[in-house]
């Protein structure tokens, strides 16, 4: 057997992982336009933070190529892939054959297209080298950094900047940052928490162009206004990484289309994590879950299908957790729902109390929850969400700070 | 292999397992210097009240597979394959708390610990009491257990027992389901008379 993985993240590895548990002599082809050892993606943040080193990125203490007999493949884009034949091409020409093949190719983040947005000093985030490319502008001397965005990513370069006490601006077009996770009373806690802490924030508002000679050095908003920047952080989301696949070849919606053994419409080419669009348990519908454990799961079923062994997935979940200064926010599955004629939603504290709970019912199944602080229990409504089952328990038993997972026995 | 292996309905909620737990994982190992010391040593093992206010000692699973590791964004959680502990490399974890998101027990804490490097904030949770274990002890919570619901044994045997159990209470007339907690106790005396050879009436 010949399984090709495009894709070194987390997903590829996992894939790879899986197949040679169940095989230790199929072959096993990586190809990675990345060069650097396997990697912790969410650390990078905590690279320019400066809170970790970059020496810790790599996930692996030794060469996990050799451990796992992959022949990796790096530095190399596939270009195109030929399913009918079952080949991929590399950007340099070279061809590869596949009897299997993963696409797990990830993202690529989105970049702000403006006047003046080739100048220097203006990143995206989603790789070790833009850290590093981050680092050395930080090590030139930042004194106003932008970010653009308020979503997950946007927030981390924010909060990473802030650290390094670096001044900081962040422009959303939402009234409140992280509004794809979570509703208006969390947003609201969360934006008083990043002004305190020294974050300027303006909202609804975006930018037009960015001047400067080399580098940048201010931005133009729509609001007429002008901002004084030396680096500027764009965190306007992702697209999943599938340039290199025809239309119509395979069935895609925003990504890969895949069903519950992640199989893509064509049999034998499978895809996980941010490139695949499986089914969202609470959405009860398609949808891209584009994290870390979500990656993470979906490449080892993916795997273990490939090599032959039938894993169903039950499909994925959205959810998210991060570490605002003094708040705890952990988000998940349908928190906050554009229409919400079908569902109860429940809520108790606030900013007064230093603690928030809002859970999101449809009928006596738990949808979506958002926790401000005292996570530590949020496991198991995920795991309530995630497996549907009927909440038989009062419901003020799973609002306690004191719910434990006794009181589901 | 022996693992600790609870039995809920035993539980009184005393919490000793707690306590015992803490002092096992302080630097002095001492109850008297441990309340000294920083960080503060804390429990890995939580006694959480139930519904109806019964005792759970709540405690890491070991899970395999381990929804905390496949979850871990920076790969820190792995498992020990001698031992089949799942562990937390203290110096790769970076507070993110993905694990405690995938965690269906709800067992993991964040606070710093004398494992970590100073002043970081880590995930913990129970480490099977390696470092006891090493030295032919046995896990400190079962040591303090003197109900029971916290033994160290193999689980083929302790599922032997339980199935003997079961069926004992199958043809007595003890009414085996929804015990309170006192009865939970006086089940635990009545069984240790039981193994000690002397039946009881009720
Ligand atoms: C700053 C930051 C913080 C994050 N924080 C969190 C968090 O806290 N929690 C969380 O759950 N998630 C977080 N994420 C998201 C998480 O990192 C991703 O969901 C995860 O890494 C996806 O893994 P993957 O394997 O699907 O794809 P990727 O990690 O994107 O890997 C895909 C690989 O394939 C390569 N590739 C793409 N196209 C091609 C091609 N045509 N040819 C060859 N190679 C190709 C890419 O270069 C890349 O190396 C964060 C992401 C970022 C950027
Ligand atoms: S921390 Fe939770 S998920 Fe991880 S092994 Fe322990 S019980 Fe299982
Ligand atoms: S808190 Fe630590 S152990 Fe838990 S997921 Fe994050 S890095 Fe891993």
């Amino acid at each position: 057997m010949k399984h090709l993985i495009v894709g070194n993240g987390i997903a590829g590895i996992n894939a790879a992982k899986a197949i040679r548990e169940m095989d230790t002599t199929a072959a096993i082809v990586m190809v990675s336009d990345e060069t650097f050892p396997p990697y912790s993606r969410p650390m990078i943040s905590y690279v320019l933070e400066g809170s970790e080193p970059h020496e810790k990125l790599p996930l692996f203490a030794g060469n996990v190529y050799e451990d796992l007999n992959i022949t990796p493949v790096l530095g190399n884009r596939v270009a195109q892939l030929d399913a009918k034949k079952k080949i991929v091409r590399l950007e340099n020409g070279a061809d590869i054959e596949f009897e299997t093949l993963l696409i797990a190719s990830g993202a690529d983040a989105r970049h702000i297209r403006v006047p003046g947005s080739e100048l220097g000093n203006i990143f995206t985030m989603r790789t070790q080298k833009d850290v590093l490319d981050q680092l050395k502008a930080v090590s030139q001397g930042v004194e106003n950094a932008l970010v653009l965005g308020g979503g997950l990513v946007g927030f981390k370069a924010a909060h990473a900047l802030l650290k390094r006490g670096i001044k900081v601006t962040m422009l959303i077009t939402s009234p409140y940052p992280l509004a794809m996770q979570v509703d208006e009373t969390a947003g609201k806690m969360i934006l008083r928490e990043l002004e305190d802490h020294g974050l300027t924030v303006k909202v609804g508002v975006s930018v037009t162009a960015f001047d400067g000679d080399a580098t940048v050095e201010n931005a133009r908003l729509d609001s007429g206004e002008t901002l004084d920047c030396d680096l500027v952080i764009v965190g306007k989301g992702v697209d999943p990484s599938l340039r290199f696949i025809e239309q119509n070849d395979i069935q895609t919606g925003y990504g890969i289309l895949v069903d519950k053994y992640l199989c893509s419409s064509i049999p034998n080419i499978y895809a996980a994590g941010d490139a695949a669009e499986t089914f969202d348990i609470a959405r009860q519908t398609r949808w891209i879950n584009a994290i870390w454990p979500e990656a993470a799961i979906q490449g080892r079923i993916a795997g273990f299908n490939m090599s032959g062994r039938k894993v169903s997935c039950p499909g994925s979940l959205g959810r998210n957790v991060m570490r605002i200064y003094g708040l705890d926010v952990m988000t998940m599955g349908l928190a906050n729902p554009e229409n919400t004629d079908n569902f109860e939603i429940i809520q108790a504290g606030g900013e007064k109390t230093g603690a928030y709970r809002r859970l999101v019912f449809h009928g006596d199944i738990l949808a979506g929850a958002v926790l401000i602080n005292q996570i530590e229990q949020g496991g198991m409504l995920r795991a309530m969400i995630e497996n549907r089952v009927p909440v038989r328990i009062p419901r003020s038993c799973l609002m306690s700070l004191d719910f434990n997972y006794s009181q589901l026995l | 292999m022996k693992q600790v292996i609870v039995n809920p309905e035993k539980c009184v909620g005393c919490m000793q397992c707690m306590l015992a737990c803490a002092v096992a994982h302080a630097k002095s190992e001492s109850l008297f210097a441990a309340v000294q010391e920083t960080p503060k040593p804390r429990p890995r093992v939580h006694v959480g009240a139930g519904l109806f206010n019964q005792g759970f000692p709540n405690r890491c699973r070991h899970c395999d597979p381990a929804p905390c590791q496949l979850a871990c964004l920076t790969g820190a959680i792995f498992r020990d394959a001698a031992t089949h502990t799942v562990f937390i490399n203290p110096d790769r974890c970076i507070n993110c708390a993905s694990c405690a998101m995938a965690c269906p027990y709800g067992v993991l804490r964040f606070h710093e610990d004398t494992a970590a490097p100073p002043g970081k904030t880590v995930a913990v949770k129970c480490d099977n009491c390696d470092a006891r274990v090493a030295r032919g002890k046995i896990p400190a919570c079962v040591e303090v257990c003197k109900t029971g619901a916290l033994i160290y044994d193999e689980m083929g045997h302790a599922l032997d027992q339980k199935t003997r159990q079961v069926a004992r209470t199958m043809s007595s007339d003890a009414a085996a389901q929804g015990l309170p907690d006192t009865v939970a106790l006086y089940n635990t005396l009545k069984q240790a008379t039981v193994k000690a050879g002397t039946a009881i009436r009720r």
